[in-house]
Formats: structure tokens, C-alpha cells, sequence
């Protein structure tokens, strides 16, 4: 159970900007989480996808990063999403209700599908 | 380094009793140690990745309500089984004075900005274990966690 300092990338597919995390989401992550946030908002995506495959940890500091996260989204009226949680961290953000706010999904993949989708229905 | 918990009296075994200093990330400490502790005891993966976030999230209010992050002032965690249970014990020693009532963490009202963001890990520890005790005395406060050994995890309240 090695720490593992957080860090993170930020890509693009189409209209969705796709910030990678990895490591340990805790209050040590707040200021690169935030200008990576920044970041994919730049470029005025669509939807802003957050990949957690390769997060190892996520205390309640980092679950309080991530509802900030989620409030900027909503005040600049982009959707935020969620994939790659392992099942206990799909529970957390069921019971914190976070997973009523930004849809979870279990892969990169599956995200992407359906916002394709959703974009072409809309 | 405690007094003798009652529970102990009432067919607790004690499996260990350790501390870590009050600085910012040591929970990951007291989770890893209680984690090796609990091993044998075959929790259900489940059971003990909720186990793990309720010592972090104890051991974090600890360190940062109780003992404000003093390195030099330690929390105390014990480990206990009995035939059915196992028990964690994590201790400050901060102001004895009962903490004020937590406002219960509202997820509308964090995004609307009448919440802070913060102010989940008590939340989180409650809905993580199946039964929960915070007491406070002289030397500071105490939380017990207890996770039954059989069962598929506690089933968490949303709020």
C-alpha cells in the first residue's frame, strides 16, 4: 500500500475533454486537480470526463475536491462524469450521492459511447 | 497506553495496539497496519475496503480536530476481536469538551455553495461499519468501530 502522489493528464475526444487521475485523491491533490480541471474547461468541451482507473485512494478530503469539481460543471452548465471507480468507490459516491449529480460509468469506453449517442439524439 | 476497555472484559482479545503521529497523511498508516491486523480474520473484500475508509477517515478527524495535527501528539489505535467482530479503537487527545453537532453533510446544498464541500468523514465512517461509538473523557475522544466478521459489508444510507 504505497502512497502514491497524485497526478493527471488531460486529453480530448471530439467534444469531451477526458482528465486522466492517477494516485491518491486526497488534500495533496487539490491544486493540480484543479488545474487540470481548468485545464479541460479551456477548451469549452461539451462534457468533462473523469477517469479514476488508476486512482488507488479517495479520502473525504478528495470526495470534498470532487463536489467543488462538480460545482464549477454545473455553474458553467457542463456535464461531469465519472468512469473507471472500483465497486467500493462507486458505493461511496452512491451513498454521498455524488453518483446522482455525474453519471458513473465502468470504463472510458462506455462514457464515451453513450455521450456520443446523446449528442446525436440531442 | 489506554485504560482496559470494558469490551475487552466482555470476550474482546486485544490483536494490537499502536500509534501514529498527527501528520497530514498518516492514515494511510493506521489503515495499512490495521489492514495486515485484520488479514487473518477473513473479512469480505467488501467488509474490509469499508473497514479501511472508516480507520482513515477516524484516524483523519483524529489527527486533525483532536490533536490539530501536532506531530508530536500521537492517535492511539487498538485492534480487538471477539467471536464474531472485529473492534477498532482510535483516540485523540484533544480538548475534552464533546465536539459540536456536525452539520449532516447535504449534497444540493454543497453545490449551491450553503455547505461547504467539505464535511464528510464523519458521514462516511457511520455508513461504512456496522456499529459506531464516539466517547469522550479527560484524556480526549474515542471512536469505536466494529465490522461483524460475517456478512457482505454494511449497506450504506444515502443522504
Amino acid at each position: 500500500m504505497q502512497a502514491r502522489p497524485f497526478s493527471m493528464q488531460v486529453r480530448h475526444e471530439d467534444d469531451v475533454a477526458i482528465i486522466d487521475l492517477h494516485g491518491e485523491i486526497n488534500a495533496f491533490a487539490e491544486a493540480a486537480l484543479n488545474s487540470g480541471y481548468a485545464e479541460a474547461d479551456s477548451t469549452q468541451p461539451d462534457v468533462i470526463l473523469l477517469n479514476f482507473g488508476d486512482v488507488s485512494y479517495i479520502n473525504s478530503t478528495g470526495i470534498a475536491l470532487i463536489v467543488s469539481l462538480l460545482a464549477r460543471a454545473r455553474a458553467s452548465k457542463r456535464r461531469l462524469l465519472a468512469c473507471g471507480l472500483s465497486a467500493h468507490y462507486v458505493e461511496i459516491f452512491t451513498i454521498t450521492r455524488l453518483a446522482d449529480f455525474m453519471t458513473v460509468f465502468p470504463d472510458e469506453s462506455s462514457a464515451l459511447q453513450t455521450t456520443a449517442v446523446t449528442d446525436s439524439t440531442a | 497506553m489506554h485504560s482496559v476497555p470494558t469490551m475487552i472484559e466482555n470476550g474482546w482479545e486485544l490483536l494490537s495496539d499502536f500509534s501514529v503521529p498527527s501528520e497530514q497523511g498518516n492514515e494511510r498508516l493506521a489503515m495499512r497496519q490495521v489492514t495486515e491486523v485484520v488479514q487473518p480474520l477473513g473479512l469480505p473484500p467488501r467488509s474490509l475496503d469499508q473497514l479501511k475508509t472508516a480507520v482513515a477517515e477516524a484516524t483523519m478527524n483524529a489527527m486533525e480536530h483532536g490533536n490539530k495535527y501536532q506531530a508530536e501528539v500521537p492517535v492511539l489505535l487498538q485492534v480487538l476481536r471477539s467471536d464474531t467482530s472485529v473492534l477498532v479503537r482510535i483516540s485523540d487527545q484533544g480538548d475534552p469538551a464533546p465536539a459540536d453537532a456536525l452539520e449532516a453533510p447535504n449534497l444540493e446544498a454543497k453545490l449551491e455553495n450553503r455547505q461547504t464541500p467539505r464535511g464528510w468523514g464523519l458521514f462516511l465512517i457511520h455508513n461504512m461499519v456496522d456499529e459506531m461509538k464516539v466517547t469522550n473523557d479527560a484524556s480526549g475522544h474515542t471512536i469505536e468501530l466494529v465490522m461483524h466478521l460475517k456478512g457482505d459489508g454494511h449497506a450504506g444510507q444515502t443522504v
